[in-house]
Parts: C-alpha cells; sequence; structure tokens
C-alpha cells in the first residue's frame, strides 16, 4: 500500500496534468478554487481505481461524492484500501 | 408581424481553407481539398473509396480543460467556428446570456470516434481495464453534442436545437434559427453544422455504391458535379456557424450585416429514402420561393447541392430548370472539398455570401463534359466576375428531407 506522501504526490499529478489544476493545495476546495465538477469526479474515480489496482463498488463510489478537498481524496482512497486490505 | 433576418457574422472550417481569405483563394485558384483518405486502423482497408474531403492543417484552438472535457472532435470545430462568429459579431456579454440568443447547430451523429472508442470497449477484452468507457463519452457523442457543447462554452441560456438529418442538418439548422427569429421566438440564433473525420460514413455510402472510386490516385480530380464521367461522392470534414440577428436590432447596433436570409423551403419526399424525387425537390425550391415573396427570375445564383452522384445531379438539374429554368449561374461546391455531410448547407452559404461579397461565381471543378441531362442549366465553367444579389443554397438528404435557403446580398 502506498504511503499517504507517495499517495499525495501521484494524486496531485494527475490534479496538475491531467485537470489542469494550477497550483493546488491540500484544503482547497475543489470546485471554488479549481472548478472541479460532478464530471470531473467520475473520471477521477477511474483514475484512482487504475491507481490503486482494483475495481470500486457503485457503493464507494456514491461515497467519493462528498469529498471537497485533496485531504478528502487521500483520506477517501486510503479507507478503500484499508477496506480492500481488511477484505 | 415577421421579421426581417440578417446575417451578422459567419466561419467556416472547410477542406480548402478557414476564414475567408483562404477559402476565397481556393476558389479562385481551383484548388481541391480531397486528399487520400486517412488510414483509420480500422475500415480503411475495406473500402473501395480512398479519397476524402480532408481538413489538414492545424488549428489553434486553445479550449481550456473545463471546455474540452466534454467534446469530441466534431465539437472542436462546432465550438471554433461559434467562437469565430461571436468574436466577430461584437454582441455584448450580456446579450449573449440573456436568453434572446440561441443556439440551432447538428451534425450527422454527434461524434463517431468516440461511439467507435465506445464499441471498441464493448468488442474487446478488456478485464484487466477499469472503467473503460469514459463518464463524459455519451456527452461527447450524443447527437445534439455540438449545439450544446456551443451554449456551455459561452453560457447561452437560449432556446436549442439540434436537427439530424445527414446532409441537410445544417441547411435546415440555419433554416429553422431563421424561422426562430423570423417569428419572434428569438433575437438572435448561431446556426451551422460539423462533422468530423468519419470512416463509418464513407462505408455506409462505399456499400451504397455511392462513393466515388475511380479517381483513388488522383483525388483532385474527383467529386465531378455534372460531369459525364462523375462515379459518387466524396465524403468530408468541416464545420460551420452564421448568426442571424433581427435586422432592426442588428442594424441599430451597427453590426456587420453581410446578407439577410429571405426565404427558406424545407419538406420532405413522403416515400423513398434514399433515391432523389423531382417533385419534393421541385416542391422545396418553390415553397424557398414563396415564403421569400420573389420570382424565380429574381434569383441570380444557385448552390446546387450536386454529391456527384450518377443520378443525383440529374434529378437536381431537372428540378432547378422546372423553377428557373436556363438562366441562373448553377455551380456545385461539392467539387472542391466533397461532401462534409451535416455541414455542407451552413458551408455552402458562407461560400456564396463570400462570393457574393467579392463579385465572383466559381465554377464547378472537374466539370470537364457535361451531361447532356444536366446541359440544360447554366453551368459556371470558369471564374466569373459577376454581382449575384440573390443566391438559392439546395440540400438534400437520406431520408428525404429537401432545403433550399435564399439569401440577398443587402451591403450597398
Amino acid at each position: 500500500m502506498m504511503t499517504r506522501d507517495e499517495l499525495e504526490q501521484k494524486i496531485v499529478a494527475v490534479l496538475v496534468d491531467e485537470f489542469e489544476f494550477e497550483e493546488p493545495g491540500l484544503t482547497d476546495n475543489l470546485r471554488d478554487d479549481h472548478g472541479f465538477d460532478s464530471i470531473d469526479a467520475i473520471e477521477l474515480l477511474a483514475k484512482i481505481e487504475e491507481m490503486i489496482g482494483f475495481q470500486l463498488s457503485r457503493k464507494e463510489k456514491e461515497q467519493a461524492m462528498s469529498i471537497r478537498t485533496i485531504n478528502d481524496i487521500l483520506d477517501y482512497v486510503q479507507t478503500m484500501q484499508a477496506n480492500k486490505e481488511n477484505g | 408581424m415577421p421579421r426581417r433576418v440578417v446575417i451578422t457574422a459567419c466561419s467556416a472550417i472547410t477542406p480548402i481553407g478557414y476564414g475567408k481569405s483562404d477559402i476565397v483563394e481556393s476558389l479562385r485558384s481551383g484548388r481541391s481539398g480531397v486528399k487520400p483518405l486517412r488510414d483509420d486502423g480500422l475500415l480503411t482497408d475495406h473500402l473501395h473509396s480512398k479519397v476524402f474531403g480532408t481538413v489538414d492543417y492545424e488549428i489553434d484552438y486553445g479550449f481550456a480543460r473545463k471546455h474540452t472535457k466534454t467534446m469530441g472532435p466534431v465539437s472542436f470545430y462546432a465550438c471554433q467556428v461559434a467562437k469565430d462568429v461571436l468574436e466577430d459579431s461584437g454582441l455584448s456579454q450580456e446579450f449573449i446570456q440573456s436568453g434572446r440568443l440561441g443556439v440551432s447547430f447538428s451534425s450527422t451523429h454527434g461524434s463517431p470516434t468516440i461511439q467507435r472508442n465506445i464499441y471498441k470497449t464493448f468488442f474487446s477484452n478488456l478485464k484487466n481495464e477499469f472503467s473503460s468507457i469514459g463518464a463524459v463519452d455519451y456527452l461527447k457523442s450524443m447527437v445534439h453534442t455540438t449545439a450544446v457543447n456551443i451554449t456551455r462554452m459561452f453560457g447561452i441560456t437560449g432556446r436549442v436545437i439540434a436537427s439530424s438529418t445527414a446532409c441537410t442538418t445544417s441547411s435546415q439548422s440555419i433554416g429553422f434559427g431563421y424561422e426562430m427569429v423570423k417569428y419572434g421566438m428569438q433575437d438572435a440564433m448561431i446556426c451551422g453544422g460539423a462533422d468530423e473525420y468519419d470512416t463509418t460514413t464513407v462505408a455506409v455510402f462505399d456499400n451504397l455504391l455511392a462513393c466515388s472510386v475511380d479517381y483513388n490516385d488522383t483525388p483532385e480530380c474527383t467529386p465531378r458535379p455534372f460531369d459525364t464521367n462523375r462515379d459518387g461522392l466524396v465524403v468530408g470534414e468541416g464545420g460551420a456557424a452564421v448568426l442571424l440577428e433581427e435586422y432592426e436590432s442588428a442594424k441599430a447596433r451597427g453590426a456587420n450585416i453581410i446578407g439577410e436570409v429571405i426565404g427558406f423551403g424545407c419538406n420532405n419526399n413522403g416515400g423513398d429514402l434514399i433515391l432523389p424525387n423531382l417533385n419534393g425537390i421541385t416542391t422545396t425550391l418553390r415553397l424557398a420561393l414563396q415564403d421569400a415573396e420573389i420570382e424565380a427570375a429574381d434569383v441570380d445564383f444557385i448552390s446546387a447541392h450536386a454529391t456527384a452522384t450518377k443520378m443525383g445531379d440529374v434529378i437536381e438539374s431537372q428540378a432547378i430548370h422546372n423553377v428557373y429554368g436556363g438562366r441562373p449561374y448553377v455551380t456545385g461546391l461539392k467539387s472542391y472539398m466533397g461532401h462534409t455531410m451535416g455541414t455542407c448547407g451552413g458551408i455552402e452559404l458562407i461560400l456564396s455570401l463570400y462570393m457574393m461579397e467579392q463579385g465572383f461565381i466559381a465554377p464547378t471543378l472537374n466539370l470537364e463534359n457535361v451531361d447532356e441531362r444536366c446541359a440544360m442549366l447554366n453551368h459556371v465553367r470558369q471564374v466569373t466576375e459577376t454581382k449575384a444579389k440573390i443566391a438559392a443554397i439546395q440540400n438534400f438528404a437520406f431520408g428525404g428531407v429537401n432545403t433550399c435557403l435564399l439569401v440577398r446580398d443587402v451591403r450597398e
């Protein structure tokens, strides 16, 4: 499992390279500060699945809809990975 | 009380150039935009026709990802020409977002490139991939994708019309937009159409034996509307947009009025979905004249649909002769770039406006020996310096849909 720092690097790289974020901060509001919308959220989930190497369930994906910051994304991914490891 | 409807901006991305100077130079010099068909890694090897009306130059779109994330290739063409007309128009941001500006724009069938990717996912073994169909693939490929990507990019809140009727897509878009403004439903409309590079369309016409196949080694020699040696149509790509405005408000704000839409005829053959229909087409041409309240003798120039199919050109010639006799100049503009499908009516209208402004009419390219069944018309065989005041733009589509737009040059 990736450390939080490794995960942060990867997530920030995706947000900058593919979602055209400029100078993202961990506590920035994704929507207000970077124009991140529901379409982006679905696209990001697909990137996260590739990153963690397993598919998320419908219910798990719905949980992601409350994400507001990059820190929230990191928390979410770590939770999903932990759930997977704990079966 | 019907209102006058004027054209205050236009833009076209075509196989013979992007923008007025490029396109006019091609028309004056007889430069063809038909090129060898690009390999798509799927259908190209199976097709008999190896030619395509190609947009082979770079376009600096500069669109932000927040817009491109819902756009397939077809919407890039659409949003670019829409951006051009809005920039040229000088319309205020307040008006653009007021609800009084609408969009009438479409394509033959959304974005086939994106649709193809979806099918590729379905029909291949992708067990190791996640979420292989993109969340926004539908938004990129749906039939009205061009129209709503335009509204999204510019914050337009008026009506949306997306008439996807194959080869009459953009001529219907312009005709329906004209009616919106004429009858007061909207004060202005961005109208047009776009279609992207797509071999599926080539395959359809190829299977119907309607595509040109005899000039695969000399693409610039086809299509050949009205010529005895024509052997079918050439599929092409592009985008076209015009801005229609209510005349009084356009004049009041000092808009650059480049033409007036004075009539629109549209009907259906009510029968066969493929074969051209003399009665249906003749009726359409007359409906446009009635709508414009002018006589056939008032029309100086006819931009014929003229796809260069064996029967289509003959039937259209008969219809033109039925209505106009042999007087008005006739050109088949597809001879320069092939059949740009859902875009063709828009492109042919814009080319007609350019020629009316510049005082010339371009000849039908590759017309060496006129088919005797088409010979009763006044075919333009060389660049002709003349100032046409009224032009008819004719388009006909699979499904038996026929359109005719009548435009007038209102410049002094």
